[in-house]
């Protein structure tokens, strides 16, 4: 037996889901934005098994899993851009209008490169392995963006 | 190839849990699944590399997080292996088990370990189970999990009084479980003797259901490991809690039409009633020592209790009123303190089987029964009256009986 | 003077000749320099000599000492207190001995006491105190358009009455109850200081009836919501934890197919369309395109109704945010479970009930539906049902 090809009673209604959200970044997440935020200063974390230092900051070494919770290391505010991609395409949950350039940044001390924007330099231009540094934000958010971007050195 | 029938028994191995409670702030969702799983591991005495697949679940979007299984790979140790994403509203906890069984029998994987996880306190829970509804039709009218007719059905059938205490009986019964449960979410203290107030005072959400006799909205994780018999004959830490099986009843995404002139067989019935008959159950009274069931409320509990053990007419409420579910009783039900005393919802039907298992293991510390516990029933409960139903048991002695 | 860990730097170091064991340290002749980088730190030096102790800050270099210890303020005084790993922070590199570390942890425990970061006296707080200036913690920005009066029946000792006015973006506390109260709350009042303080959970306080609640349910749980924190004063600032508050806003299109839209057609033209399963006989309602017991395919559409019976009814003290448009509805209302004439017997579908009508609503009761005044083909062309007493009066 086949379907009805009966279309004439179908439409579409429109509607919306809305619902609310409370993310809580934990006391390290936290610990890591404040530092940003009142220091002026990026955090990570280091495993002294692997010897791999965290950024952003996590509880246990994804490695071998030891706590690393305690030990805080500050990395540098500048670092080397190991990657980067342009986005070209406008939405408006994304923080910027295109094209911008989205980076993977290796901070001087840490062994994870931290994703942030890049501005300053032409995305025609932008390469891997430039050194860039941290300019932190004028007003604060308590989230990532308290970093604004990062520009080359 | 019979159905039902496994390539091999499994057995769990491990069991890990957080507390549960409201306020998880010094937490984000990473951290607290990891605090699980690190449980879990210790409880079976692992590490994260003799795991080989992970299944994770959690009510979708109650955070507002679209799969977070994917954000949650560092605590759960995925990176690197296969993982599953199994959601199914309220019965989650108990489909991962289901799914971890049927993963370890089948042969493919040897050691899998099971997550289920909840952290409302980062999103909207009636708001989340509302917006299951059909959105054309049913989504204005929803109430969530908010209903008295149950309440009402059996305040019809046996009388006001009578169905009140028993409701408020059970209530009570759950939160002194609950006392005797370190990681239970809700523990007021109550006691009988403020039967009567509390049936007058609790404020009522909607018709007789009140807001006691409703579950909690938890935070938090529980963890648990399976494997197979092979590898448990290769010695395990703890003593070996095995599935024996296993059954999940649907039906269609229309509530209303169980509150017609008369009501179809309830998914806990059908359930139980095709899952002891497969398995020579005559009479689950008497073969289970202990039934950790999925209470969402007071009400729901009692009523479900008649469902799950097929009794007829006031046998349930006799068995109540008689302390038969009591934790030093015939059949005791949740010694855990139950889904009333903690609901982390995409946990909460992992914790039936959790807590069953740790009373056959005699770990469950001090809401453990006293007398042996030999064969357990654990079920689920969600979506539009969903069942899950399960039976575990401590030793690897059951008889096949038919499985067609 | 910067606290780390509930305490200072400078606090160490001070606390040090208290701490100090002459005897142990007869045979000791050393001098220790300290230099604690950052905010809140500063450079020390201890010279310990034949069972006496000097400790002195040091303005320019640390010199004459035989092993100095380089950190920063925050790890010193987490290392002191044994909230950081003293191995960890050496080897991490955070914390840096010139000289014989080992010398050092062996000799340091031994001539000093360990470190206790000073007890802040808890302050007594009574539930006047909290309530009488709860205005100053007032949010306005929380409380646009609400309009409501609050009571607090505070029993035992430290209580009293209060009522707490919150109107056009103003917030105030008079004694004594007011009449009339939009709702009042009545307790002991160590379970309002306690709630307050955060030693007592509010839902667990509501829950097992601690609190007792006369009249707007809903109000009692948005009161929270007004007003900020109360912070115990000169209680330890706890640790920052961040979080972040989003509303997630996805918009949907639902395609109604052609069963559900015929559905919606049939409330166009004031009908209800069910349809019919052929191997089981039942009548679907609203209308689906498959008997899910059956597992067939339906096709029969029947008209069922308008009027109906009532099996079922809830009522609904407690309303929860449609999620929808996130409005809150009325309470009480009733949801009624109607199965319509015509209908096979199992299958009701749920209605509102008018408002009006709750008080006289019973199991078995009949009633019609009432109509928007334009039907346009949605959910929102059928309002709910009414009682249908006429009937019932034959």
């Amino acid at each position: 037996m086949t379907m009805q090809e009966d279309h004439k009673d179908c439409f579409v209604l429109e509607g919306k889901m809305a619902l609310p959200n409370q993310y809580f970044a934990g006391r390290l997440g936290s610990r890591f934005l404040i530092a940003i935020r009142d220091r002026k200063k990026i955090m990570g974390l280091k495993c002294n098994q692997c010897g791999k230092t965290f950024v952003p900051p996590r509880e246990y070494c994804e490695k071998c899993w030891t706590k690393i919770a305690d030990n805080w290391v500050e990395l540098g505010t500048e670092g080397e851009l190991v990657n980067f991609t342009v986005v070209r395409y406008g939405d408006r949950h994304l923080p910027k209008k295109p094209p911008y350039i989205l980076g993977q940044i290796r901070l001087d001390g840490a062994d994870t490169p931290l994703v942030h924007i890049v501005e300053g330099i032409d995305p025609r231009e932008v390469e891997s392995g430039i050194r860039v540094k941290a300019v932190f934000a004028a007003k604060t958010t308590n989230t990532i963006m308290d970093i604004d971007h990062f520009e080359p050195v | 190839m019979k159905m039902h029938a496994k390539n091999r028994n499994v057995a769990i191995i491990g069991i890990g849990q957080t507390s549960f409670s409201s306020h998880k702030e010094d937490q984000n969702q990473v951290e607290m699944v990891q605090e699980a799983v690190i449980n879990a591991l210790a409880d079976a005495g692992l590490k994260i590399g003799d795991i080989d697949c992970i299944v994770h679940g959690n009510m979708e979007l109650f955070e507002m997080q679209f799969a977070p299984d994917l954000w949650h790979s560092l605590g759960t140790g995925a990176y690197g292996k296969d993982e599953y994403r199994i959601t199914t509203g309220g019965t989650t906890g108990a489909t991962l088990v289901c799914a971890a069984d049927n993963l370890v029998a089948s042969g493919l994987y040897g050691t899998v370990l099971a997550i289920g996880m909840e952290k409302l306190q980062e999103g909207n829970t009636t708001g989340g189970i509302t917006n299951m509804a059909d959105p054309l039709w049913f989504r204005n009218l929803q109430t969530g999990a908010l209903t008295g007719t149950t309440a009402q059905e059996m305040i019809d059938e046996f009388g006001e009084e009578r169905a009140k205490r028993a409701a408020m009986r059970y209530r009570i019964m759950m939160d002194k479980h609950a006392m005797l449960n370190p990681r239970a979410h809700r523990r007021f203290g109550l006691e009988y003797s403020q039967m009567e107030d509390l049936m007058a005072n609790s404020p009522p959400l909607v018709g007789e259901l009140r807001l006691i006799h409703m579950c909690s909205q938890s935070d938090g994780a529980c963890a648990m490991i399976f494997t197979s018999e092979e590898k448990v004959k290769q010695g395990t830490k703890n003593p070996p809690v095995w599935i024996r099986d296993h059954i999940q009843v649907h039906r269609e995404e229309t509530i209303p039409n169980l509150f017609g002139f008369n009501k179809p067989e309830m998914t806990h019935h059908c359930a139980a009633r095709t899952l002891f008959a497969r398995n020579g159950i005559q009479d689950p009274v008497a073969y289970f020592d202990v039934f950790e069931m999925y209470d969402p409320s007071a009400w729901w509990a009692v009523d479900w209790l008649r469902e799950f053990f097929l009794l007829t007419g006031d046998e349930h409420l006799r068995m109540l009123e008689a302390g038969d579910f009591d934790l030093d009783g015939t059949i005791p039900i949740n010694p855990s303190g139950g889904v009333i005393a903690s609901n982390p919802i995409g946990a909460t039907a992992m914790l039936r089987p959790a807590e069953a298992a740790l009373q056959i293991r005699g770990d469950a510390g001090g809401h453990q029964i006293k007398k042996e516990v030999r064969h357990a029933l654990a079920s689920g409960f969600g979506g539009t009256f969903w069942t899950v139903l399960m039976i575990l048991e401590k030793e690897l002695n059951w008889q096949e009986v038919n499985h067609d | 003077m910067t606290e780390y860990f509930g305490t200072t730097v400078a606090d160490i170091f001070a606390t040090m000749p208290k701490r100090f064991k002459p005897e142990e340290a007869k045979e000791v002749d050393i001098a220790i320099g300290y230099e604690a980088t950052g905010e809140g730190g500063g450079k020390w030096k201890a010279t310990i000599k034949h069972g006496t102790l000097k400790v002195e800050t040091v303005d320019g270099d640390l010199t004459g000492c035989k092993t100095t210890i380089h950190t920063d303020a925050e790890t010193f005084v987490g290392v002191t207190l044994g909230k950081i790993g003293a191995l960890d922070a050496l080897s991490s590199q955070k914390l840096r001995v010139a000289g014989d570390p080992k010398f050092l942890m062996l000799l340091l425990p031994k001539i000093f006491t360990p470190y206790a970061a000073p007890e802040k006296k808890p302050v007594a707080v009574t539930a006047r105190d909290i309530i009488t200036t709860i205005a100053e913690r007032f949010r306005p920005e929380k409380a646009e358009g609400v309009a409501m009066t609050i009571g607090y029946d505070l029993t035992g000792e430290g209580g009293g009455r209060w009522t707490i006015v919150i109107r056009d973006g103003k917030c105030a506390v008079r004694g004594g109850l007011a009449d009339p109260l939009t709702v009042k709350m009545t307790m002991e009042a160590k379970t309002y200081t306690g709630m307050m303080v955060g030693t007592i959970e509010a839902v667990t306080a509501f829950t097992s009836g601690m609190v007792k609640i006369e009249g707007d349910m809903a109000a009692a749980g948005a009161t929270a919501k007004f007003f900020r924190k109360y912070v115990v004063p000169g209680a330890t600032e706890a640790e920052e934890l961040i979080s972040l508050r989003v509303t997630n806003a996805i918009e949907q299109r639902f395609a109604t197919g052609p069963v559900m839209g015929r559905w919606f057609a049939g409330l166009r033209e004031k009908k209800f369309l069910a349809n019919r399963c052929p191997k089981c006989g039942r009548t679907q309602i609203p209308p689906r395109e498959i008997c899910a017991w059956c597992r067939v395919r339906v096709h029969e559409f029947v008209e069922v109704g308008p009027k109906g019976v009532v099996t079922h009814f809830d009522i609904v003290y407690f309303a929860s945010p449609d999620p929808l448009t996130g409005a809150v509805r009325d309470t009480p209302y009733a949801t009624a479970y109607v199965v319509f004439d015509g209908s096979t017997e199992r299958e009701a579908v749920t209605m509102d009930l008018k408002k009006e009508d709750i008080p006289r609503l019973k199991e078995g009761a009949r009633v019609r539906p009432v109509w928007a005044e334009v039907t346009t083909g949605s959910y929102r062309d059928l309002i709910g049902v009414a009682l249908d007493e006429q009937e019932e009066s034959l």
